[in-house]
């Protein structure tokens, strides 16, 4: 993709979530929407490290809810300012989580999962026993003060705002992951994923970019923690339960983790899923468990991929293989290829208002 | 500067008492290509693994342009123009095609790696196919490209192991040719492990047979051919 694509796409994504902030007034239907923004970033999070370094996390809720408690603890002990609390929470959990994916990234698969499940479960129980620091199993109050980089607290968390808010961080953290995989450390860490062994023998070396790419999955991951503290003004130990990363994780697979925008996709139908279904939301899991299954039998790779095909499908036809649309398209063909795409797309978005 | 591109000397590999290569020495002087072959278990994969630095000598040594690098890693001695490709294609399956040798060769160090790779594509007829998905190629295509991978950054010693596996007749005498006339255009020399005795003997300078982890014969073509022990041991059945 190119970079002016991913400007305007992100342009246009902007504008779309200040259309829809402008266009909803009920301020239920935009906290359910300030919520699905907030785990798409999270989704995101965790879909990044599926896509890109082909590990399933169990254990980002640890990164999720420990922002919340680092910011909570921060502004109860009034050791720093409200902002340098949120920039030490999400710096200080990327931090973390470089050094922790150097020793955790090595190891492969199943095992790989269940080191970060430990290592989750371990922060939930610390949380909560120790109640003098984090008010144990009732949570804590993140007291933040009346303003936040200049803006009136109050004026931050009405509805609109604090929507428009998340989903502007949701469409930044996107951009700018796209803009970061399209360059030389997507490629590497394409070609760690890939194929390890051959990535050794081109010369590069394997452990720390995907160390570096655990850190940033667990960055983004942080930082839906901090709207959510944000959001909510409290932070519990339920945040850093196993079964909060085991949601992220079926947002990205139903959503599908090959786009980057897919475990976004995943989150938000989790979320309108849910509140459309209402009263039966009672047996949700259960409902959402089929919708699983569903899309693991029929499309692998989630909701992003059969929208990409139902965009493409004209285009392949009569076209196998993507081999065979390389060799015959010829420079001249390639815009009116690429111009006959985007006019799909279009109408595939009409399709799916 | 010594006269040999590649000199192994003395080169054993043991696994416990299993002796997988016992004291081999062979040597690539500039553009030669060197064929390498023997039945299977005779530890021709292995000398290939042992002298790129994917396993550790047992005993021997290994010397690149002169330079002793028995003591190097596998990535460091590729940095250094020893360059391999796999028995196994083994590529970058969900890469774009361009992409995946463009950043093979930015990690070789080469300053304009957009270039070379194009280069390397278009020696190997891969260029219409750059934007294509790896694992979307034909198998003959995927071989070229697993040696595209492998000739990035102009290696001056080039090991394959087993580039003509599962080609056509048509298609591996195409590869062999265009080996042929790549490696005398760019200079680069070749150790190729090959069941293929046609290729083999049709486009190696020099031949080496191996037999349970040691040389048994090694020569011109024609010398080894005609050699009594080769056709005892190996070529008996096929000759």
């Amino acid at each position: 993709m190119s970079i002016s694509r991913i400007f305007s796409l992100c342009a246009a994504a902007l504008v779309a979530g200040l259309a829809l902030t402008l266009a909803v007034s009920s301020g239920t239907v935009l906290s359910l929407l300030t919520q699905a923004t907030i785990y798409a970033i999270f989704a995101s999070g965790v879909g990044l490290l599926l896509r890109q370094n082909g590990m399933a996390s169990f254990g980002h809720a640890t990164f999720f809810g420990a922002s919340g408690y680092v910011i909570g603890i921060l502004l109860q002990l009034k050791a720093v300012p409200a902002e340098a609390a949120i920039a030490l929470a999400i710096l200080g959990i990327t931090g973390f989580a470089f050094l922790l994916g150097l020793v955790i990234v090595r190891v492969p698969g199943i095992a790989f999962g269940m080191l970060t499940l430990a290592v989750g479960q371990m922060f939930f129980l610390t949380a909560n026993r120790s109640r003098g620091l984090t008010g144990g199993a009732d949570g804590m109050n993140v007291e933040w003060p009346a303003t936040l980089l200049g803006f009136s607290i109050s004026e931050i968390v009405q509805p609109a705002h604090m929507f428009g808010l998340c989903w502007a961080v949701l469409v930044l953290c996107l951009g700018a992951v796209a803009l970061l995989l399209r360059g030389r450390f997507g490629a590497i860490t394409e070609a760690v994923r890939d194929n390890e062994e051959r990535a050794r023998f081109i010369g590069i070396r394997t452990l720390l970019p995907r160390a570096a790419l655990f850190a940033l999955s667990a960055g983004i991951t942080s930082v839906a923690g901090t709207l959510t503290a944000l959001n909510t003004g409290f932070v519990s130990p339920e945040s850093l339960h196993w079964s909060v990363s085991g949601v992220a994780l079926m947002m990205v697979i139903v959503g599908g983790y090959k786009a980057l925008w897919g475990p976004a996709l995943g989150a938000i139908v989790y979320f309108l899923a849910k509140d459309i279904l209402g009263d039966y939301a009672s047996h949700w899991m259960a409902i959402f468990g089929v919708a699983l299954i569903t899309v693991i039998v029929f499309s692998p790779t989630g909701l992003a991929g059969a929208l990409g095909r139902l965009v493409r499908g004209k285009k392949a036809k009569g076209r196998p293989r993507a081999a065979t649309t390389a060799r015959t398209a010829s420079t001249t063909q390639a815009p009116a290829m690429q111009a006959g795409s985007s006019a799909q797309v279009s109408k595939a978005a009409q399709a799916v208002h | 500067m010594s006269e040999f591109v590649l000199q192994a000397d003395d080169v054993a590999i043991h696994y416990g008492g299993v002796k997988a290569v016992d004291g081999v020495s062979l040597t690539l002087t500039r553009g030669q290509i060197r064929g390498l072959i023997g039945p299977n278990g005779a530890g021709k994969s292995t000398v290939i693994d042992a002298i790129t630095g994917r396993v550790r000598l047992t005993r021997g040594s290994v010397r690149l342009g002169g330079q002793d690098v028995s003591a190097l890693g596998a990535t460091q001695r590729r940095m250094r123009g020893l360059s391999r490709s796999f028995q196994r294609t083994s590529i970058f399956g969900q890469m774009p095609v361009r992409r995946q040798v463009e950043l093979a060769s930015h990690k070789m160090g080469v300053a304009d790696s957009g270039a070379d790779a194009d280069a390397v594509l278009k020696e190997l007829d891969l260029l219409p196919l750059a934007d294509a998905i790896a694992e979307d190629l034909g198998y003959g295509e995927q071989r070229r490209l697993d040696l595209a991978l492998a000739l990035v950054g102009r290696p001056s010693v080039l090991l394959l192991d087993e580039p003509m596996a599962g080609l056509s007749v048509q298609e591996s005498h195409d590869l062999a040719r265009h080996l042929k006339a790549l490696t005398a255009r760019w200079d680069v020399s070749v150790l190729l492990v090959e069941h293929d005795m046609d290729v083999v003997f049709g486009i190696s300078d020099v031949v080496t047979v191996f037999e349970l982890g040691r040389v048994i014969a090694s020569g011109e073509p024609a010398a080894v051919r005609a050699d009594p022990r080769v056709r005892e041991a190996y070529l008996g059945s096929a000759a």
